[in-house]
């Protein structure tokens, strides 16, 4: 352990009053001790002191005489529970940032978290993550963060800032608190009294992305007449649903759970080999504007401006009860593809029970009744829907709710975890702000908000906070914390209960509670009841497990159809020009993880931009507006504008311009500030049927200058290349072997004779395509595990991201709506690897078992590898990338200690993560001993919400990568160069309707050709 | 004749009436003569060139490779092209010292004095690139085959390090090579000396040459072991860079057409440098009747052969990717002729192909104002070549998922120029301070220095040493034999 990390004087969270518990020490989930040590805290800090006296004479008296180290390191005189050195501890807990909650399992080193991993038992995620999860860590170490209470610029301590804040209260004729939608139970609870404390202050809720239009459809339609309380939330249940329509809903990729969204679309999408006809895959429809991941995946993709989807969903349900004009006439008005929609009609019509319509929370509330509607129709509730009576977010605050409570004037305005200031719709928040005398910001950074405020008050971060979570009513899961505080810092809902204790004196429910930590505990007291006494037991159980309570299955309830009738009528005008769709950022949200480089740096999973956002628009719209990439536009909603440069995306449909939020931030740190176009400004007042979030006429003027974008990614054409293979359901129910076919691989000659890799181990790795959406999960997972360092956006741009893992992504066909090819790559560990004969130095080599290792301290980076890797999957280090973590004494912190950190002049790349590899094997505590199937698992595949990535021994017949192996999907990307590859990709299968199978057919057949003509003379 | 060399040049070697005193005179003038202004003008701008060389060697080495335009498909840029067009340009001396001796080809001794420094020089700029190139400088000794505590070889497979043996083996041949030549020169330079330190420096440097027949006869047969020796590295040496690209898996890289395509450009581009420089140097120094303009139309034909040569290896280049059937290497071409660097890849064929045809026309060939446009045309040409190989390869390779582009920077920029201010510094202060044209060997095909006049059948090393020898008293002597 560093000797400055322990001068900090953090003490192990599990050392804290409060104190955490592991979920087990390593992976194999070695004993945990007894379970009540409540007084062990008053033990080691007497331990503590003990030591420390000790020391002291010690070092007088032994050591008096010799010259002092510049630099004390203190022994771990008192070492942690459970905490062995070089011994990973896991904690469960519960990520809180996004608006799902997800369970989480945080790794620790030596006091420290090192990596966010998914939980594996949560049924949410089951052990995937997002990048956003991933990059939870980044923001844990960011040096940005604020580190203590302000008062203006000047420190001050939480007392007096508690004391301000309280007096103004006592003082005040109107307090209005703003918190984040995502507040668990516990801390609504505690909100609830704070307002209450507070006289009678009013709780606002701010959001800039959220559903508030759906749910409130939905409110409508299923909630009580008198349209009171919570309104509830239908989930789809995409593992059920044999046929899928999506309208501009983007439910693999930022529209609500989208992890479990992806897991059970996966399940939907993998052939059984050996019997395809027994379960047919999913189809899946997508009628877009914006070319989302979704639609990336879709097998039938209709680019459709949001402003028609109203239309069609009518005209589907038209079809449905038998009236097919309405769908033929809408199709030759509007030019869709009515061959497409004739088949979506046919798959609703045979799929009832086992389909599902989903439409994007951006879209009006008539959209939403009409497609409620559509489900009743296709009997979707309670088969491929669910209904969750108590969702995890907080019903949204009109914002003009808020602005007119703020123009009346409040004397005081707390604001805890939002940022409006930088993301008020239409923007201007700063003025609300100031009329304000007294106003309290409470976040991470010092923001656009936080900072404006009288008292800016600094948070913890999620991996630094109690709270828990409530999906659904049946289910709590717990957040622990995994380090105390890096610094001065509070938790907000702390925060709350220390204000209402000193607004209240007199409460005596809050006097037992010290701190959040026994409020949170005491809330739980009920949830656990029927556990018997023993609540500590209990309540420990939890810690450990993470959560409790069971998935839901609440009766559907009935809907009002007259009332969804009348919402879904209300047609509102079509317009006729631009139209505009303002969504959120893919990795940063609404721009709350602006500040953390690793998200900014992950590729869109379509477009492929990093650190920049811009307006999409389609190819035939750019040329029609007469603009190209990189042209910076002013994009005006009546008086709202902003200048964003523009982005020719094929997919967008037509005459549509989507731009995402999360950008522009001004103080988001050092590298998260003037990064893109803050949007929110564009956002509308929802007004006329309409929402925030599409604007129906805007306008796009040229400036006549350009803005540089950066795409990891710049040839979207596969060039007929057999490198993603693909093929349609038909195509493999009527030829198993129609991947061979595809292609023809001359005879490969080898020169010299093989390693004989039959004794021991053989790490290999299988990708299936046809379950990856593309997500980039494991771009960031990799990221977090393996110390790779972000470059920024001039790097980018010249080509020097440093990703081990990277997606490819590749368009085949219409310009306007191109097929999306999507393929993982990384390296592929060849056992004839191209890299390693050419190292003069041998600075990479082949282990016995499999792996092309990459030697740090040996390379002297003549690059001569990354050239000969067909793939190109080798990164090197051009600069010092690590400037930045050097200087700070938190990022370093955020490194994993087991993956070396590679210095200027390197070459690197991925390692199978054979630090797993190597952990596993110490475990087994006999290198080459049986590891069983499934236990090592690489970052990637241990993210992947698709479970499309499988890692393990090939020489183990019994492996589930073996098992792929042997696959008639499975194929070696550039196998006809015989560097025989240890990854193999299972290939895209696509399910269009039967009726339009022989578009792909075509277009395969053509490939076919043309793919046998290689390596061979014709 | 014998005098005249068998290349069908059937004027005199050296022309007007040219004694061996005034030989030594006019071939020593520049190290007895205090330097001229024009020099002065040459040396500071080639010093100020190589002072920016120095500059971006060291902001390379302390900021890293980042500081050129190298990317991730691009992994090598400018400084191998640097690289492998150095080691070509040297290959022109080494041929006209070696292999030209060998085959008794007379008229080389006007420009293989020259030739040969220039190979040396080359080879020292051509070795920077590797040094500064690789990500960390201050561990390039590790591809030397050192022993070491951690029992870790070099890698014997590597084209890298076969690159290592080939180019110091090289570096080492071709100075000892020039160095030898010298001896009698650098002895004539000493016995003419008149100040005392100027004498005790050549002096040292002549390695104590008497002119005896001792040290002539070892002198001949170092000589002649050395261009034995040196002759097959004017093969090896590029067939072993070329190596490094025809080894790799690479399309456009991976074609068994290299080694001979490589020595052929090398040839190529060392004769265009030759003329280059020695077109400056005889107007510079008057010399224009030691190197003559037969020795410049000799010099032409050879570049004309080898562009045909480049130029076939190109057009067969087209031929296989296209025989050969692989979509991967098809493409490489089609984007060499078609794609975005379409325009090195035209600049380099008219350069390499097109412009030197010129010299088919024997008035061409003789005239000086239009040699140098078409061999400057050439040098950059051949710069192109290993542009359009190096780079146009690895820009769009297998997938295009990873395809980007390359733009140099101007570090880049400044190590290439730089070097050409580091190779001409170091050519003038050659110039400055040893004979740039071999005063032995020309003496030898002075009219009247045959050996005949002394009775010998055809014994060239005797007539050469006894010219050196009786370089002052026999001038007189010069009969008008041949």
């Amino acid at each position: 352990m560093k000797a400055d990390e322990k001068n900090s004087g953090r003490i192990h969270p599990s050392a804290l009053r409060g104190r955490g518990l592991p979920s087990r020490e390593d992976s194999a989930g070695v004993g945990l001790s007894g379970p009540d040590r409540e007084e062990s805290s008053a033990m080691s800090r007497r331990s503590v002191l003990k030591f420390m006296a000790a020391s002291a004479v010690l070092s007088t008296g032994f050591l008096g005489c010799t010259r002092k180290p510049p630099r004390k390191i203190v022994s771990m005189a008192d070492q942690p529970e459970y905490s062995r050195p070089g011994i990973p501890l896991y904690y469960a807990s519960t990520w809180t940032e996004g608006s799902v909650p997800y369970g989480i399992m945080v790794k620790t080193l030596d006091g420290r978290p090192v990596k966010v991993e998914g939980l594996p038992g949560f049924p949410l995620n089951r052990g995937a993550t997002n990048a956003a999860m991933q990059a939870s860590l980044l923001g844990l170490y960011d040096p940005t963060r604020l580190k203590g209470p302000k008062k203006g610029k000047a420190s001050i301590s939480w007392e007096k800032a508690d004391a301000a804040l309280v007096e103004a209260i006592r003082n005040a004729r109107s307090t209005v608190l703003i918190t984040r939608s995502n507040l668990g139970p516990s801390e609504r609870a505690m909100v609830e009294r704070f307002c209450r404390a507070a006289g009678n202050a009013r709780h606002f809720v701010h959001e800039t992305v959220h559903d508030g239009p759906r749910r409130s459809a939905w409110k409508k339609i299923y909630g009580p007449a008198s349209g009171k309380g919570e309104g509830g939330e239908l989930t789809p249940d995409l593992s059920k649903a044999r046929v899928v329509v999506s309208l501009d809903a983007d439910f693999l990729g930022t529209d609500g759970p989208f992890l479990e969204a992806i897991r059970h679309f996966a399940t939907t999408r993998r052939p059984d080999p050996k019997n395809p006809d027994a379960a047919p895959l999913s189809r899946l429809y997508a009628a877009e504007s914006d070319m989302t991941v979704t639609g990336s995946n879709a097998d039938h993709r209709i680019p459709l401006r949001p402003s028609l989807i109203l239309p069609l969903v009518q005209a589907i349900r038209a079809a449905l009860e038998g009236r097919k004009g309405e769908l033929e006439a809408l199709a030759k008005k509007e030019d869709y593809d009515i061959e497409v929609l004739q088949a979506l009609v046919k798959d609703l019509d045979s799929h009832r029970g086992a389909s599902v319509v989903l439409a994007g929370p951006h879209l009006p509330e008539s959209v939403h009744a009409a497609v409620c509607l559509l489900n009743h129709a296709i009997k979707a509730p309670g088969a491929t829907l669910r209904w969750n009576p108590a969702p995890p977010a907080l019903e949204v605050t009109d914002p003009s709710e808020i602005a007119a409570a703020l123009n009346a004037g409040v004397d005081n305005l707390i604001l805890l975890g939002v940022n409006p200031v930088h993301d008020w719709p239409g923007g201007g928040f700063e003025k609300l702000l100031a009329r304000s005398p007294f106003s309290v910001g409470h976040g991470l950074l010092a923001d656009e908000t936080v900072s404006t405020c009288t008292i800016s008050l600094p948070s913890s971060h999620n991996l630094e906070s109690w709270n828990d979570a409530a999906p659904w009513s049946a289910f709590r899961s717990l957040c622990q914390p995994v380090i105390a505080p890096l610094h001065d810092t509070r938790q907000e809902a702390e925060s709350l209960l220390r204000w209402t204790r000193l607004l209240e004196p007199e409460d005596g429910s809050l006097k037992e509670c010290r701190d959040w930590h026994d409020f949170l505990r005491s809330e739980w007291k009920g949830i656990l009841a029927n556990e018997g006494d023993d609540f500590i037991r209990a309540w420990e159980a939890n810690l450990r497990h993470g959560f409790a309570g069971a998935f839901y299955t609440y009766p559907f309830p009935e809907p009002n159809r007259e009332r969804a009738e009348a919402l879904a009528g209300a047609s509102s005008a079509r317009p006729g020009g631009l139209e505009a769709v303002i969504k959120p950022h893919h990795a940063l949200h609404d721009g709350r993880f602006a500040s953390n480089g690793w998200l900014h740096e992950l590729p869109d999973p379509v477009s492929r931009l990093v650190w920049d956002n811009a307006a999409a628009v389609g190819p035939a719209t750019a040329r029609e507006l007469g603009v190209e990439e990189g042209d910076l536009v002013t994009l005006s909603s009546g008086k709202r504008k902003i200048m964003i440069p523009v982005l020719v995306q094929p997919g967008v449909a037509p005459r549509t311009v989507v731009v995402t939020l999360g950008h522009g931030r001004t103080r988001a740190g050092r590298l998260g500030s003037k990064v893109g176009v803050n949007t929110a400004a564009l956002l509308g007042d929802g007004g006329a049927g309409g929402t925030a979030w599409l604007l129906p006429d805007v306008k796009i003027a040229r400036t006549g200058r350009t803005h540089r974008l950066v795409r990891t990614q710049t040839a979207f054409s596969m060039d007929d290349r057999p490198i993603v293979l693909h093929g349609t359901t038909q195509e493999f129910a009527g030829n198993r072997d129609f991947v061979k076919d595809r292609r023809h691989v001359p005879e490969k000659i080898q020169l010299h004779d093989e390693f004989d890799y039959s004794e021991g181990r053989k790490w290999a790795m299988a990708i299936d395509l046809g379950a990856c959406v593309g997500c980039g999960a494991c771009i960031t997972a990799c990221q977090a595990e393996n110390n790779i360092p972000i470059v920024g956006k001039d790097e980018c741009g010249l080509g020097r991201e440093m990703h081990w893992m990277r997606i490819d992504r590749y368009h085949e066909g219409d310009e306007e709506n191109p097929e999306v090819l999507q393929q993982p790559m990384l390296c592929q560990h060849c056992d004839n690897a191209p890299c390693e004969n050419v190292c003069p130095v041998n600075a990479t080599a082949h282990s016995d078992d499999g792996l092309n290792d990459q030697i740090y301290n040996r390379c002297v980076g003549t690059r001569y590898c990354a050239n000969n890797c067909p793939y190109k999957v080798r990164r090197f280090n051009f600069y010092n990338y690590r400037k930045e973590e050097e200087g700070s004494p938190t990022l370093e912190l955020a490194h994993n200690p087991q993956v070396t950190v590679r210095m200027r002049g390197v070459m690197e790349k991925c390692s199978f993560c054979v630090q797993r590899i190597n952990e596993a094997d110490f475990r087994t505590k006999r290198p080459g001993r049986h590891i069983p199937d499934g236990t090592v698992r690489p970052a990637c595949q241990q993210a992947c919400p698709a479970g499309a990535i499988v890692f393990g021994d090939v020489n183990d017949p019994k492996s589930r990568v073996a098992k792929l192996e042997k696959s008639p999907l499975a194929y070696l990307v550039l196998d006809e160069l015989n560097v025989k590859p240890n990854v193999r990709y299972l290939a895209r299968l696509r399910n269009p309707h039967p009726d339009l199978e022989h578009r792909f057919r075509k277009k395969t057949g053509h490939e076919d050709h043309d793919g046998r003509g290689e390596g061979g003379h014709r | 004749m014998s005098r005249s060399g068998s290349l069908a040049v059937s004027e005199p070697l050296v022309e007007g009436s040219v004694d061996l005193a005034r030989l030594d005179g006019d071939i020593n003038r520049p190290l007895e003569s205090f330097p001229t202004g024009r020099w002065w003008i040459c040396i500071s701008i080639t010093s100020i060139l190589s002072l920016y060389f120095l500059v971006c060697f060291v902001y390379t080495i302390a900021f890293g490779i980042g500081t050129w335009g190298n990317n991730n498909p691009v992994g090598w840029g400018w400084a191998i092209t640097n690289f492998v067009f150095w080691i070509g340009i040297g290959h022109a001396g080494t041929l006209i010292s070696a292999i030209l001796f060998l085959l008794r080809q007379r008229w080389r001794t006007a420009i293989a004095r020259f030739a040969e420094a220039m190979t040396v020089f080359a080879v020292i700029c051509a070795l920077q690139f590797p040094l500064i190139h690789t990500g960390r400088p201050w561990l390039a000794y590790w591809l030397l085959p050192l022993p070491n505590a951690n029992d870790i070889w070099v890698n014997f497979r590597s084209p890298l390090l076969w690159d290592v043996v080939a180019v110091s083996t090289y570096g080492t041949i071709s100075f000892l090579f020039w160095y030898t030549g010298l001896l009698p020169d650098l002895a004539t330079v000493r016995d003419r000396a008149k100040h005392g330190l100027r004498k005790a420096v050549y002096g040292i440097l002549s390695l104590g040459w008497n002119g005896s027949n001792r040290a002539w006869s070892h002198y001949e047969k170092a000589y002649l072991l050395f261009a034995g020796l040196s002759t097959p590295l004017v093969l090896s040496v590029h067939s072993v860079v070329s190596f490094d690209f025809a080894t790799a898996v690479i399309p456009g890289w991976h074609t068994t057409i290299f080694p001979p395509y490589f020595v052929a450009g090398a040839i190529f581009s060392g004769f265009a440098m030759v003329a280059t420089l020695i077109i400056i140097m005889r107007k510079m120094f008057h010399l224009e009747h030691v190197v003559t303009k037969n020795h410049l139309d000799v010099m032409n034909r050879i570049v004309i052969a080898t562009s045909l040569m480049v130029g076939y290896a190109y057009a067969v280049e087209f031929f296989i990717a296209w025989y050969g059937g692989v979509a991967y290497e098809r493409f490489v071409f089609i984007n060499r002729a078609l794609g975005p660097y379409a325009w090195a890849y035209w600049t380099m064929v008219s350069c390499n192909v097109i412009f030197p045809q010129l010299f088919w026309f024997r008035k061409i060939r003789r005239n000086v104002m239009l040699i140098y446009p078409i061999v400057i045309l050439v040098n950059v040409g051949m710069w192109f070549e290993r542009f359009v190989i190096v780079v146009t390869s690895l820009h769009r390779d297998f997938l295009p998922s990873s395809w980007d582009m390359f733009s140099a920077t101007w570090v880049d920029i400044g190590l290439f120029v730089g070097s050409i201010g580091l190779f001409l510094t170091l050519l003038l202060l050659f110039c400055r301070f040893l004979p740039t044209v071999s005063v032995a060997e020309t003496k030898a095909v002075l009219p009247g220095s045959q050996p005949g006049r002394h009775g010998g059948e055809n014994d060239d090393a005797a007539g050469q040493g006894e010219g050196t020898e009786i370089a002052g008293s026999a001038a007189g002597a010069g009969g008008s034999h041949g």
